[in-house]
């Protein structure tokens, strides 16, 4: 495998729907800031587009239930800070048939421990968000924020 | 919808075989045990939600749409771009 080491992710449970999924590289391109792609290394097909939580909503809460610490391998009560501790990603659904405008999901952050190198999908239980929020494009306007 | 009230340690079933017993309110949460048969599956609605947002998500990258949603996070628009970079990767992964 030609990657580089520390562009691959594990995830150990996959993602819901991608059960098998268990290994991701993300990729990044300057001139695509601030989209990020979430490759799969086992299935070709698989490939998520993503956006750095803080670039969609510069005042985003992120919460950890104990099982997400636990699976991130941080110590019980920690509080991880996005772009310090972990990276903090949210999917992106471009427009299709049944979806207007595209959405990002809010509510399911992708959140990788950078220290750990690994991965998951953190559902937000207790959550203001939606899992479709509308991506507009005045919300582009900000700074790009640290993922 | 149908209401039941019941309290820790009461429980009800659905059909014959799947039981769902209150173990413990506290607060606003409630712990529940359920007993099913290992063919029923069993899981939060919004692993539901985000498991059906997870598979529309995978299909935008091969969407024509990905021009309009790179319009619309005022990117310069970059098609090309994002379909090379899946590309590459897509014969990186093949050939490794």
């Amino acid at each position: 495998m030609e990657y580089p080491r520390d562009a691959v992710f594990e995830f150990p449970d996959g993602v819901p729907g991608f059960e098998n999924e268990r290994a991701f590289v993300f990729l990044k391109r300057p001139d695509a800031h601030p989209l990020m792609f979430m490759q799969s290394l086992s299935v070709p097909d698989i490939c998520f587009i993503l956006l750095p939580v803080l670039a969609v909503d510069p005042h985003y809460k992120l919460r950890f239930t104990e099982e997400d610490l636990a699976a991130l391998r941080f110590p019980a009560g920690a509080q991880p800070q996005i772009g310090k501790d972990v990276l903090c990603a949210v999917l992106v659904c471009a427009s299709g048939d049944q979806r207007p405008d595209p959405t990002v999901n809010l509510r399911a952050p992708i959140v990788v421990n950078l220290e750990e190198r690994i991965g998951i999908q953190a559902i937000q239980t207790q959550s203001e968000y939606s899992h479709r929020h509308p991506l507009v494009a005045q919300d582009r306007q900000e700074e790009p924020a640290p993922c | 919808m149908l209401v039941l009230r019941r309290r820790a340690g009461e429980s009800f079933l659905i059909g014959a075989e799947i039981e769902i017993e209150v173990l413990e309110v506290c607060g606003t949460r409630v712990k529940l045990g359920i007993v099913a048969p290992d063919s029923v599956v069993i899981q939060r609605k919004e692993t539901q939600i985000t498991r059906d947002e997870n598979i529309t998500a995978a299909r935008s990258v091969r969407q024509q749409a990905i021009s309009s949603l790179l319009t619309k996070v005022a990117l310069q628009p970059a098609e090309t771009l994002v379909k090379n970079l899946t590309d590459n990767t897509i014969s990186k992964v093949k050939s490794a």
